[in-house]
């Protein structure tokens, strides 16, 4: 029989390095967005748009290594994450943030790369006229959604990190390991070590 | 109250600028809040009721 305090690797140290790099630019990025409309004035842009070049960077480098490293079919939605079977690499709740922030950065970054040309950056000239003032608008709209989505991602993200019976993810992201016994308590250890 | 922003071009007719912020990052913000409390309920629910079964 397997020792339960067995640590088995659940993030290599280049994910948690992405996924804490992603955390400090979507705080920042939240931060020098909203603290202006919430009435605290600086200046707010130069920080936004390197902390949404560098998130852009990051999430292109994740995409790539999550095809071609690792396993993306252990994020995909299944039939088996609804049965009462213990879950593969991730949980239902799990893969569902990864969707919503999948969704909320993915609109965020392609809208936010098209407003670059209408507010203008050191390395791209000013066009404020490329498009009509409704199609900015609209994408103005959908960079503003992405940003009310992510805020109720943190604060749900966050809640579920520090919970105390969730506890062992967290140091998971931290350490990269987490015991069997903590896997087993929601996870298929056998699905999880075939790659599901 | 507007869910969207709007403002005027230059030729005074009416263009979307976004959303009406006062109203939807409150609503992004209670969400989340309401998702925690509904979970916590949930949970504290759970417990008891699993604490209940124990006992017997």
């Amino acid at each position: 029989m397997a020792n339960d305090t067995q640590k088995l690797q659940r993030h290599a140290g280049v994910d948690r390095l992405f996924h804490w790099v992603t955390a400090v630019t979507l705080t920042l990025l939240l931060a020098t967005s909203l603290l202006p409309i919430l009435g605290v004035r600086f200046a707010w842009y130069g920080v936004h748009w390197v902390a949404g070049i560098v998130l852009t960077l990051i999430i292109l480098l994740h995409i790539v290594r999550a095809l071609f490293w690792q396993r993306p079919g252990s994020m995909l939605l299944t039939a088996a994450d609804f049965s009462a079977r213990g879950a593969g690499k991730y949980t239902l709740a799990q893969k569902l943030m990864h969707l919503g922030w999948t969704l909320a950065v993915l609109v965020a970054i392609v809208t936010g790369l098209l407003l670059l040309r209408k507010a203008g950056v050191s390395f791209m000239t000013r066009d404020p006229y490329a498009y009509s003032p409704g199609t900015w608008g609209f994408v103005t709209l959908l960079h503003d959604l992405s940003a009310l989505l992510s805020v109720f991602l943190v604060l749900v993200h966050v809640y579920f990190a520090i919970l105390p019976e969730k506890r062992a993810y967290l140091r998971a992201m931290v350490s990269g390991f987490i015991t069997r016994r903590d896997l087993a308590a929601e996870h298929d250890v056998e699905r999880v070590e075939r790659g599901e | 109250m507007n869910l969207l922003r709007f403002g005027h071009d230059a030729y005074g007719e009416r263009v979307l600028n976004g959303v009406a912020w006062e109203l939807l990052l409150p609503v992004a913000f209670w969400a989340g809040v309401a998702v925690i409390v509904g979970h916590l309920i949930y949970r504290a629910l759970r417990r008891g009721k699993s604490g209940r079964t124990h006992g017997q």
